[in-house]
């Protein structure tokens, strides 16, 4: 089965320009946030700059800026780990008849 | 304005939540059996969990005239232990008779691990066995896309069951659409810093569409807010979305759900 999803664009119903004047404070707080979040890293003792965590933040913030569409679910990929469409053979799970 | 909450967990939260939430518009709460923060030693202690959800919390809410509702399983966390998780289903169709169970749920993965996939496909045949809903758990964090994928491949591997009357929760952006292209009801969770927000709860409403999505607090004993569904009400308000739309989410859709349950009679 597979049921097309009605990808309803047309339901937002505020303009680019709407959506920029309600949410920009609330937009530019989070990227203070994160700006500082980054100036304490720097600031604190250690090397992290080469962590699986610091990788994916950095990466994280660069599909913020980048040109592409889909941004939220790209960073939650990036943070996920991978599937393996044979999994169930691989933990050996036996497959029920269909 | 009423609401329904689909995924709720009063036996963690106070009366005092109770009186908040009838308060806020809430009508009803399905809960679905989790894990208490601690593991169960024992069949017994689940046995005791079940009296709970079905005895005492459907009294404590009608004290503030809401509907309780309940799900029963052992969670995808406890499931690394076969041989216990082997006994409670067993043990559960003592209770699927109860007047407030919808179904078996929410049973999912954690860890993604070969027991809790084992036990996930022994509660889908526990369900099909005693014509059961099912209310799933979808895991956290970096483990939630790759075992949502192994959720639905089990689901869908299985030609048994009526996807019409499976939810699965905690979607989020990477896997709304999986779920829902398929023919599964999802579930959006507001908490907040682990799961999703009324903000990003309503992007996804936008985006997809309200048919077969709702939305839940999941309020437990972590940090969370039960009474997250009038903010993502107020979300909607505030972005112009009709009252019709917002209803379809908060209530329509839930009833419309649980109807397909015998034991549900809400409104
Ligand atoms: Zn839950």
């Amino acid at each position: 089965m597979n049921t097309k999803l009605n990808a309803i664009e047309t339901i937002n119903e505020r303009t680019a320009e709407q959506i920029v004047s309600d949410e920009f404070l609330i937009a530019r707080a989070k990227i203070l946030e994160l700006a500082a979040t980054l100036d304490r890293i720097e600031r604190a003792r250690g090397d992290v700059e080469d962590t699986r965590h610091m990788q994916l933040l950095t990466h994280g913030m660069q599909i913020l800026c980048d040109d592409e569409v889909d941004k939220a679910k790209r960073v939650q990929l990036l943070m996920s780990r991978e599937y393996d469409p044979r999994w169930k053979d691989s933990m050996s799970i036996a497959k029920k008849e269909s | 304005m009423d609401y329904i909450d689909p995924h709720l967990h009063m036996v963690s939260r106070t009366t005092d939540d109770y009186e908040t939430l009838a308060r806020m518009g809430c009508v009803a709460i399905s809960e679905p059996a989790f894990w208490a923060g601690f593991d169960r030693g024992s069949v017994e202690s689940f046995r005791d969990y079940f009296r709970q959800l079905t005895e005492f919390e459907p009294k404590r809410a009608a004290q503030y005239g809401i509907s309780h509702y309940t799900w029963l399983c052992i969670n995808a966390k406890e499931a690394e232990n076969v041989s216990l998780s082997r006994e409670v289903i067993a043990m559960i169709p003592e209770f699927l008779e109860a007047k407030n169970v919808l179904g078996i749920g929410e049973i999912g993965l954690n860890k993604n691990t070969r027991n809790e996939a084992t036990i996930f496909l022994e509660h889908l045949d526990l369900a099909v066995k005693y014509n059961q809903q099912i209310l799933i758990h979808t895991p956290h964090l970096e483990d939630k896309y790759q075992g949502t994928r192994m959720i639905l491949d089990m689901l869908m591997g299985d030609s048994r069951i009526d996807r019409s009357r499976v939810l699965v929760d905690h979607v989020e952006e990477h896997t709304i659409e999986h779920v829902l292209e398929n023919g599964f009801w999802a579930g959006m969770t507001l908490y907040p810093v682990s799961k999703c927000t009324p903000q990003r709860a309503a992007d996804m409403i936008e985006r997809f569409g309200p048919e077969r999505l709702m939305a839940n607090s999941a309020g437990d004993w972590g940090p969370s807010k039960p009474t997250a569904i009038p903010d993502l009400i107020m979300e909607l308000k505030k972005r112009g979305h009709s009252k019709e739309l917002i209803k379809k989410i908060v209530y329509d859709n839930p009833k419309q759900f649980f109807s397909q349950s015998k034991p549900f009679t809400h409104g």
